[in-house]
C-alpha cells in the first residue's frame, strides 16, 4: 500500500483544493499517469501516480481544501498486499489531530443545523460566502492578544473551528513573510485590520444584514498579501506620460490581413512587448531587483515580460519567457495561449513565476491613467491605458490624434525619476514611430 | 481528638455541641423529641437537654417556622426541623416573607439568628414530595443563607457557623448521602465558614461543579475519565450556594477553560443557570468550549424507582465531560 501525501508544489503552499479525480477507486494506474488536478493559490498542477498499482482508497474529496502532508489516496502497489482496515469515520484520534481530517469542513453529526450551515452549496466552489470564523471565546481572545485578525484564519478544527494551533501557524507565516525583520506586533499591525476592528468583531453587526462577511482567501488573498508586501518594502513613484499612436495603428492595420493569413490576431500588446524589451536592454537598472536579504542589486540579462490579466478569480500576471528571443508573431501567439490559460485555470507554475518586469494592460477596459503597483520583488511596472483620439498641438496647430497614456511605477531605491522618465522616452519613441523596430531586429 | 462519623451522626454531634455551649440553642420539629427525628438527627437531645430546650411540634410547617422567628426574635437560637424539603412549600409564607426580610423590615434592628434544617434530594426511593431539590427558591430570596454540606466534616463545621450566624440559614441534608459514608470527624467544636467553596480535588482540563449528593457522583465519575481517557479534572464542591464563592469558581474556569455543572434539582432557572451566567460574566474569554450543565428533568420529581432515571448518573455526567472536552 502506498500512501499517497500532498507534497509542496511550489510557492510554499499550504494547502490545495482537489479540483478533480482523474481516476477512481479500483482503476489500475501506471507510474507517472496523471491522477488528480490540484489548484493551488495560482495554479493548477496534475499530480502523476507515484506508482505503479490500483487505486484502493481516494480520501481527498472533490471541492475539498487539503493542507500539504495530508494523505490524499491510497494506492495498492504492483506487488499486490492485503489493504489494511480503513476506519469508518473519523476515530477519536483524528478528532484531536487536525491534520487527519482532509476534508474538511465536516460538521459533528448531532449538530445537524451547523452541518447544513457549513457544507451546503457546492462543495467544489471554495470561497463560502459571508462566512464568520468559527471559534470559542478562548481562541478569540488568544487571536487578539496576538493581534490576528481571527476572520484571515484558516479553521482546521472540528467543523471549520479555529485552532489555537491555527493561530500559532498563521502568526508564524506572518513572521516568516517579514524575515523576522519586524517586531511581531509590527506585523500584526500590517496585516491586519485596525486592531480596533479586531477588537470588536461586530461594529457592523447594527447593520443588520446590510454588511456581507467574505472570508479573503485563496487567489484573493494571495493577491492582498502580494500587495502589502509590495508597497510595504518598495517606495513606489509613478509617472505619467502619453503617446501618439497613429502610426501604429495604421502599421497593425496594414499587417492585421497577413497575421489572419497566418491564423494569428495581432493586437497591440506584441508590439508594446517588443518596444518594451529593447528600453530594457539599454536601460539594466528597469529589469533589476532589489535582493532585500543582501542588499545587493540583481542585474537580470534574460527577460521575461509578466501581462498582468483579469480573470474571474483575480489577478494573475503569468509571464512570458525570454520574451526578447520571440517575434512580434511569436509573441501574440504567446500571448494568447497564456491569457486563455489563466482564465480556464490551466496555467503551470513555472508560466506564472520568475517575470522580471510586469506590463500591466487596462486600456481595453477603460482609465486615463493608473499608480500601479510593482509586481515584488521586479523594479517597475508599466501600465498600458485606453487608445482614444484627442485634441493636441502640432507645429501650433491644434489636430485630433490617436493618444493613449502610460503609467511607470518604479522602484525609487534603485531608479531616479530622470531614468524613468529617459525609459518610457525611449517606449515612446519606439512605439511612435514603429519603423525604428526593424532596426532592432536580431 | 477524632472519630468516623456519618454525616447524620456529625448533624447530630453539631447541634448537641452548641446547645451544650449555648442556652439560647433550641430545637423544634414534627417529632424531633420523643422520636429522635424521622432520620434520627435529634435523637437523644431530648432526654439530654429537657423539654425547654427540645420541643416537638404539630405537623404544621408554617406553625414550626412562625415559631421559629418568634423564637429567634425573642433572644433565642431556633434550628427548626422541616422532615422533607418539599414540606417546606406550607411554610414557605413565613420563610420568603418574614424571615428572610426581619432585618430589611427593621432597617437592621432586628436580626434573625436561626436555622431551619432540612433533608433533601432523591435517591431514597421515597414517595411524592420526599425528593425534591428545590435550592434556587431559597437562593433566589435575598435574606436568606443557603448552605449544603456534603462530607460529615463539613456537615458539622457548617452546621456550627449556620447555628453561630446571625441571619437565617437554610441548611439543606443531601438525604441520600445521610449514612453513605464516614470520615473523621474532630471531636471538638470547629467551624467551616459560609460562603467558601471547595476544590475537592486540583485538575487541568474541565471544573465540574456539584454540591450535596452530586459531590460523589463528580468524584466516581472524574476517577473513571482520569483512568480511561486522561482527563484531569478539578472538582469544586460549592457548599454554600448563598452567598456563592465567586472567586473560586471563576478561578477554576480561569485555569481549565473548561466546565461542567451537576446539579440534580430541575434544569430551568436552576443553580447551573446561576453559575453559567456568573461565568459567562467573569471568565468568558477563558472558555474553550459551551459550559455543560448535567441535571434533573423539567418534571415533578419521580418517586420510587423512576427516580433513577430523573437524577443524573454517572453515564449523563461522563458524556458531559467527554462532550465538553472534545467539543
Amino acid at each position: 500500500m502506498f500512501e499517497y501525501k500532498l507534497a509542496d508544489i511550489g510557492e510554499g503552499m499550504h494547502e490545495g483544493e482537489i479540483v478533480r479525480w482523474l481516476v477512481k477507486e479500483g482503476d489500475d494506474v501506471l507510474v507517472d499517469d496523471p491522477i488528480v488536478e490540484v489548484q493551488t493559490d495560482k495554479v493548477t498542477a496534475e499530480l502523476p501516480a507515484p506508482v505503479t498499482g490500483k487505486i484502493h482508497h481516494i480520501l481527498a474529496k472533490e471541492g475539498a481544501m487539503v493542507p500539504v502532508g495530508s494523505t490524499l489516496v491510497i494506492i495498492a502497489d504492483a506487488q499486490a498486499r492485503p489493504a489494511p482496515q480503513l476506519p469508518a469515520g473519523p476515530s477519536e484520534a483524528m478528532l484531536h489531530d487536525d491534520s487527519a481530517q482532509p476534508d474538511l469542513p465536516v460538521a459533528p453529526k448531532p449538530d445537524g443545523v451547523v452541518a447544513e450551515r457549513f457544507t451546503s452549496g457546492d462543495r467544489g466552489h471554495t470561497a463560502p460566502l459571508a462566512k464568520r470564523a468559527l471559534a470559542t471565546p478562548h481562541i478569540r481572545y488568544l487571536a487578539r492578544q496576538m493581534n490576528i485578525d481571527i476572520e484571515q484564519v484558516e479553521g482546521t478544527g472540528r467543523g471549520g473551528r479555529v485552532t489555537e494551533e491555527d493561530l500559532r501557524r498563521f502568526r508564524d507565516d506572518l513572521l516568516e513573510m517579514s524575515s523576522g525583520s519586524v517586531t511581531d506586533e509590527k506585523v500584526g499591525e500590517a496585516l491586519t485590520k485596525t486592531p480596533e476592528r479586531a477588537a470588536s468583531p461586530d461594529a457592523t453587526a447594527h447593520q443588520n444584514g446590510r454588511v456581507e462577511r467574505v472570508a479573503l482567501k485563496g487567489i484573493r488573498k494571495r493577491i492582498a498579501d502580494h500587495m502589502v508586501k509590495s508597497v510595504s518594502t518598495i517606495p513606489h513613484v509613478t509617472s505619467v506620460d502619453e503617446l501618439e499612436m497613429d502610426s501604429l495603428h495604421g502599421l497593425r492595420e496594414r499587417l492585421k490581413t497577413v497575421a489572419q493569413a497566418r491564423g494569428v490576431k495581432l493586437t497591440f500588446l506584441p508590439f508594446f512587448v517588443k518596444a518594451i524589451v529593447i528600453a530594457l536592454r539599454e536601460f539594466p537598472i528597469m529589469n533589476a531587483s532589489l535582493d532585500d536579504e543582501t542588499g545587493d542589486i540583481l542585474l537580470k540579462h534574460y527577460y521575461h515580460i509578466g501581462i498582468a490579466t483579469d480573470t474571474d478569480d483575480g489577478l494573475i500576471v503569468p509571464v512570458i519567457k525570454d520574451a526578447d528571443q520571440l517575434t512580434v508573431f511569436q509573441l501574440a501567439q504567446e500571448i494568447a495561449s497564456l491569457a486563455m490559460a489563466a482564465r480556464t485555470g490551466k496555467l503551470r507554475l513555472d508560466q506564472v513565476t520568475g517575470g522580471t518586469f510586469t506590463i500591466s494592460n487596462v486600456g481595453s477596459i477603460g482609465g486615463l491613467y493608473a499608480t500601479p503597483i510593482i509586481n515584488h520583488p521586479e523594479a517597475a511596472i508599466l501600465g498600458i491605458h485606453k487608445m482614444e483620439p484627442r485634441s493636441v498641438v502640432r507645429d501650433g496647430v491644434s489636430v485630433i490624434r490617436t493618444m493613449m497614456n502610460i503609467s511607470l511605477s518604479f522602484d525609487h531605491r534603485l531608479i531616479d525619476g530622470a531614468t524613468a522618465v529617459r525609459f518610457t522616452n525611449r517606449i515612446r519613441s519606439l512605439l511612435e514611430d514603429p519603423d525604428q523596430l526593424f532596426l532592432e531586429m536580431m | 481528638m477524632s472519630r468516623n462519623l456519618n454525616i447524620l451522626q456529625a448533624i447530630s454531634e453539631a447541634m448537641d455541641q452548641k446547645m451544650e455551649q449555648d442556652g439560647r440553642v433550641v430545637l423544634l420539629g414534627e417529632d424531633i423529641g420523643t422520636n429522635g427525628g424521622v432520620f434520627r438527627a435529634t435523637d437523644g437531645l431530648l432526654e439530654k437537654f429537657g423539654e425547654d430546650r427540645v420541643f416537638d411540634t404539630p405537623l404544621a410547617e408554617s406553625g414550626i417556622v412562625g415559631s421559629a422567628i418568634g423564637l429567634a426574635l425573642g433572644g433565642m437560637i431556633p434550628v427548626a426541623e422541616i422532615q422533607f424539603l418539599a414540606f417546606m412549600y406550607p411554610a414557605l409564607e413565613q420563610v420568603l416573607s418574614h424571615a428572610a426580610r426581619m432585618r430589611f423590615r427593621t432597617r437592621g434592628e432586628y436580626s434573625l439568628p436561626m436555622v431551619i434544617r432540612t433533608p433533601y434530594g432523591a435517591g431514597i426511593r421515597g414517595p411524592e414530595l420526599h425528593g425534591e431539590s428545590v435550592e434556587a427558591f431559597f437562593v433566589h430570596t435575598p435574606g436568606l443563607k443557603v448552605v449544603v454540606p456534603s462530607t460529615p466534616y463539613d456537615a458539622k463545621g457548617l452546621l456550627v457557623s449556620a447555628i453561630e450566624d446571625p441571619d437565617p440559614v437554610i441548611f439543606l441534608e443531601p438525604t441520600r448521602t445521610y449514612r453513605a459514608f464516614r470520615e473523621e470527624v474532630p471531636e471538638a467544636l470547629y467551624r467551616v465558614p459560609i460562603g467558601k467553596a471547595k476544590v475537592v480535588q486540583e485538575g487541568r482540563d474541565v471544573s465540574i461543579f456539584a454540591w450535596g449528593s452530586m459531590l460523589q457522583l463528580a468524584i466516581s465519575t472524574a476517577r473513571q475519565l482520569q483512568v480511561e481517557r486522561g482527563y484531569s479534572c478539578e472538582i469544586v464542591d460549592l457548599r454554600s450556594l448563598a452567598p456563592l464563592d465567586r472567586d473560586t469558581i471563576v478561578a477554576s474556569v480561569q485555569k481549565t477553560g473548561r466546565a461542567l455543572i451537576v446539579q440534580e434539582a430541575h434544569k430551568t432557572a436552576g443553580m447551573a443557570s446561576e453559575l453559567i451566567s456568573l461565568l459567562n460574566d467573569e471568565a468568558l474569554v477563558y472558555l474553550k468550549a459551551p459550559i455543560k450543565r448535567v441535571s434533573g428533568f423539567d418534571v415533578p420529581v419521580p418517586f420510587f424507582s423512576v427516580e433513577d432515571d430523573f437524577m443524573p448518573t454517572q453515564a449523563r455526567v461522563k458524556q458531559g465531560i467527554v462532550d465538553t472536552m472534545l467539543f
